[in-house]
């Protein structure tokens, strides 16, 4: 069950179990299919635990081992150019507004895009592996990734660091030991970057809370991955919100791990 | 957010690739049109004094998640959470205009945010 707060309710901590872990990727990976996201679930040999998996590429910052100091950047972020200039405000407050904020404007100097040199040695394609696993310590998922450039070295983890989203980038630079870290891992035994999973109640909390007090459910994976997905560069579709169901708590769970769709390893 | 918990009914016009395109309207882009967007705090997150805004439609989730925080005065060491339909976390780089023609309703956006030093 998920469970979040402090009553007898289903939901009354904001934990999540295995069953209810499996099932919500189960309900995960039809979308998944249907869209053809590209996730799959991966049983270790020997075992009945298992994981989702996707390989995906994208673009990332890459510090070009000429110039350390110099990052090139692949992305594009949203800044107009009208909007550098102060001509227009993205941001106005509602008219219907009480307060006496009407007449101003509230200048957004969107800095997300930092343009530097192109190198055009660095292909700035990398692929990522992303694995989403079942904590048992923390009772939450979590999110194990590696990264490579397409002729076939891992990234460091100053460049995975470089590569996270801008829009985390300095809470990042902050605490990067909180974050992303370099770890064994639990099930392949291989060195993957890790998210780290301490903290996740936390940002599931407001979710948990406003579902248990509207009796409704959400689905704990699609949610959390929404969160942390975009950090590390993985997409998470906005349609992934509205057709993903919870899982039903009352029907019986066929949703054993050997139950799941699979693939060789 | 409000009692509207269910699904939109046109379900297709959350698939992104299915949004229509701008089309022209007297001079004006779409993406400078705005969108009403009614922002929440949840949990200890310090209330916004403005919580109605107009935004246009192409500003991104984090053009919006900077602006919040600076209207917050957030610290280098605190995240900002910003989530849609108060289950999902749209991706930063998502167009608030797209959120609102999935997830709008009664003319308005609801977003949701909550301020944490949480990480993972």
């Amino acid at each position: 069950m998920i469970a979040c707060g402090h009553s007898n309710d289903q939901m009354s901590s904001c934990v999540l179990d295995e069953e209810t872990f499996c099932r919500c990727c189960q309900l995960f990976l039809e979308h998944s299919h249907s869209l053809c996201d590209g996730w799959s679930w991966q049983l270790v040999k020997g075992s009945e635990e298992g994981y989702l998996r996707k390989v995906a590429l994208g673009n990332v910052r890459i510090r070009t081992s000429s110039n350390p100091n110099q990052i090139t950047d692949q992305y594009i972020q949203g800044a107009s150019s009208d909007q550098r200039q102060g001509r227009t405000s993205p941001f106005t407050p509602h008219k219907e507004n009480d307060d006496d904020h009407n007449d101003e404007q509230y200048y957004d100097d969107d800095d997300g895009a930092v343009c530097c040199m192109q190198d055009s040695r660095s292909s700035g394609v990398i692929q990522y592996e992303y694995h989403i696993l079942y904590s048992y310590s923390y009772q939450t998922p979590v999110l194990y990734f590696r990264a490579s450039t397409l002729e076939g070295r891992s990234l460091s983890l100053e460049e995975v660091w470089d590569g996270v989203h801008p829009n985390y980038r300095q809470r990042l630079q902050h605490g990067p030991w909180d974050t992303i870290t370099q770890q064994e891992h639990p099930l392949l035994g291989q060195s993957f970057f890790v998210l780290h999973p301490c903290r996740t109640e936390e940002f599931m909390r407001p979710v948990l809370q406003a579902a248990l007090e509207e009796h409704r459910q959400v689905n704990y994976v699609v949610t959390w991955l929404s969160v942390v997905g975009p950090v590390v560069g993985l997409d998470v579709p906005l349609s992934y919100c509205t057709k993903v169901p919870a899982p039903s708590h009352t029907s019986p769970s066929p949703l054993q791990p050997p139950a799941l769709q699979t693939q060789p390893d | 957010m409000s009692d509207n918990a269910e699904s939109p009914t046109e379900t297709q016009k959350c698939d992104p690739s299915t949004t229509q395109q701008p089309t022209e309207d007297s001079g004006t882009t779409d993406e400078k049109k705005k969108i009403d967007v009614l922002l929440k705090a949840v949990g200890d997150t310090p209330i916004m004094k403005t919580k109605k805004w107009s935004v246009e439609k192409g500003r991104t989730v984090q053009s919006l998640s900077q602006f919040i925080s600076r209207f917050l005065k957030m610290e280098p060491n605190e995240q900002l959470f910003i989530y849609v339909n108060q289950s999902f976390s749209p991706s930063p780089d998502q167009e608030v205009g797209v959120l609102f023609e999935c997830f709008g309703s009664d003319g308005k956006l609801v977003l949701h945010y909550c301020k944490s030093q949480a990480w993972g």
